[in-house]
This record gives C-alpha cells, structure tokens and sequence, in this order.
C-alpha cells in the first residue's frame, strides 16, 4: 500500500511517499514557518518525482501532535482534506514516535525531546529492541529537570532527538554523562519516519477516519500553566 | 528615550520612523491604558512596514496579521491568563516566524516575552499629548523630535 506522509509540527515541513518496500520520494523543507504555502506543492513533487498518483495512495499518515500549535494543525488538515474527498483512512503519528523511527540503535534508549518552550519539552521514551519500536512511556510535557531525573535510573546510551535535543544536551550533560546528541540530519522531523511508524500502525489495523482524526495537543504541567496567573497577582 | 507627540498623526509618524530600523523578530510589547495611542502607534508601525490592511484593534480577535515586508502581527493579550492561552493564539509560531510583532496588554504574557522585546509606554498628557518611552530596540531617526 502506497502512504503519503505528512510532517508539519515544527520548523520542518516534510512529505514522503513510501510503501512496504521501501522510500519512495521525500522532500524535507527547513526554513521559517511556512508550511501553508509549501505544503501542497511538496504533496504534488513527492507523488510526480513518486510516478505515483493521488489515486494510488491508500493512507495519509500525519504526525498529529505534539508540536507548534499552527504546524499541527496545517498536517492534520491538509490530511484531513486529502482522506476526505479521496475516501481513504488516514494514520495518524504521534510526533514524537515519529522521532523515534529517525534512526535504530542496537542498544540504549531514544529520548524524543521537542521545545515546549519555558524549560520545558514534550517527550517521550523508546528503545528499539530486535526491529520493532518498543515504547517506554505515553507522550507527555515535562520539565527538563524532572526529565533529567527520571533519565538518571537508565544505565547506558541515552540519545537525544528531536529540537529539544540540545536544551536538554545543555542542560543535563554534566549529571548524565551518557547523554548524546544524534547528528543533525538524524535530529528534527521527517516524513519518511512517521510513515514508516504509519506502516506499522496500518499493519496493527490502527487507521481512522478523515472525520476522526484530530490533532493532538500536550498540556503543560498544571504548576507551569498558572505561573503567568501568579504573576499577575 | 522619552519622546512627546501631540497628536494621532504625529504618534503614527514617530511609529512609521521606528519601523524602518526593526529587524524580522522584532518584538514591540505595549504597555499602557484604554486610548493611550497604541493602536495609532500599530498603524503608523504597519504604514513603514509597507504592510497592507486597515490597522484595527484586535481586542476580539487577538490576534491580526498584516501582510507588510516582514509581516506585522498585532496582539491583543488582555484575555490571555495561561500558557495554554497563549499556545493556542500561535504566539510562539508567529515569534518564530521572522515577523515583527506589536504586542497590547504584554504584561499578561511577561513570562513569555523574549529578553530584547522593546518596551513602549505610553502615557496621556493632554487631550491629544502623549508621552512615549521606548525602551531598547534599535536606533532610529525621528524628524519631529
């Protein structure tokens, strides 16, 4: 089956058109945030450079959240709409899953980290272990201090991925000396990774509708959302 | 620095001849009262940014975007009181995005608000007098001064 794959929940505006044999077309797209008007025209490259049509996709993976607010919603919609007139299900990803699948190493745990802004990150844990992507906690928003807390009980490589990678790297370095940085073309978003995720999700029976799919949003802790309130006072 | 205009068209003009030195990221946050003059002051900003549209206040919306050369995105915080709030008007993806924003009522975000933002105050001294301070930002020429 043919997937179209969407990734704009940050910076990078990305879309791949792959199937169970592999990458087919990819375009990665990293400057300011203007994925509105160069999301579509990536669709029409990705599927033309693909030799495949509209017609030929059977799902539309997204990475659905977490992410910026603005970037979330411009994948989810644009999947949305493309699910909808076509009939096909759509798959959606989390972000940081989709992080996840940038690279497999043979040991050590993958820290998907993404700025969440005020010392914050959305994050989530995994370890590859023969081939498949084994999740080690639910996405969520956290502080880096109490992510670099929880990190202190893994006793091997942890590496970091995602935009959040060096505000933790930065942060934690000294107290987690196992801590590492993937390399840059490893770090941030692609759509290759979530419809690779999405691959395995549509094997797992997990596709949803155009009308069922909606993005995803990580509130933040409840201490941080009120710091602006107190301020106030 | 302090400077006294005396009228709407000079508050705009001072505005228009800051805007010619702002850089794309520029963050402007406006203190300062009902009527003080900010959105005159926003006008005159989106007239030296050669950004298009009717400068209105964005106290329903929260938020309007002008398309200038950077873009100019006018907010109105006053009915922002969380992080969450703030999340969901797109502030950080606007701040990210090579725009210059023009921020009311930014001492609702002060947590959020990046280091260098240059700060305007704007005080009324007569029916059409105001005292404006703005405080960091870049140098500019102001003719009327």
């Amino acid at each position: 089956m043919n997937i179209l794959s969407i990734d704009t929940s940050a910076q990078v505006a990305s879309v791949c058109i792959l199937d169970e044999t592999g990458i087919l077309s990819e375009f990665n797209v990293n400057v300011k945030l203007t994925h509105s008007q160069t999301l579509m025209p990536m669709c029409e490259a990705a599927l033309d450079c693909a030799k495949i049509s509209l017609e030929q996709i059977g799902a539309f993976a997204v990475s659905a959240g977490p992410g910026s607010f603005t970037g979330v919603r411009i994948g989810v919609s644009a999947v949305k709409g493309l699910a909808a007139s076509s009939g096909k299900p759509c798959i959606p990803v989390s972000t940081l899953e989709g992080l996840a699948y940038n690279l497999q190493p043979e040991s050590g745990i993958l820290c998907a980290a993404m700025d969440a802004r005020c010392a914050q990150v959305y994050n989530a844990l995994f370890r590859w272990e023969d081939g498949s992507l084994r999740r080690l906690c639910e996405d969520r928003a956290v502080s880096i201090e109490a992510l670099g807390k929880e990190l202190e009980q893994f006793g091997e490589n942890i590496f970091l991925v995602g935009d959040g990678a060096d505000l933790c790297f930065n942060k934690l370095k000294e107290a987690l000396p196992s801590l590492e940085r993937v390399p840059p073309h490893l770090r941030f978003q692609r759509a290759a990774s979530v419809g690779l995720a999405a691959l395995e999700r549509a094997k797992a029976g997990k596709t949803c509708t155009a009308a069922e799919l909606m993005p995803v949003y990580l509130r933040l802790p409840q201490a941080e959302r009120e710091l602006l309130k107190k301020q106030q006072k | 620095m302090v400077y006294e205009t005396h009228s709407p068209v000079e508050t705009e003009a001072l505005a228009t001849s800051l805007a010619a030195a702002l850089s794309p990221g520029a963050v402007i946050a406006f203190s300062g009262g009902l009527g003080a003059g900010k959105t005159a002051f926003t006008r005159g900003l989106a007239k030296g940014l050669n950004a298009a549209g009717e400068v209105s206040s964005p106290t329903f919306a929260l938020v309007h975007e002008y398309r200038g050369e950077p873009p100019l995105i006018h907010f109105d915080m006053y009915r922002i009181s969380s992080l969450d709030d703030l999340y969901t008007t797109g502030y950080f993806d606007y701040l990210d995005g090579g725009n210059i924003l023009a921020i009311e009522w930014s001492e609702k975000i002060a947590d959020a608000l990046p280091e260098d933002a240059i700060r305007i105050f704007i005080e009324t001294t007569g029916e059409t007098s105001r005292r404006i301070t703005i405080e960091g930002g870049p140098d500019f020429e102001y003719p009327l001064h």
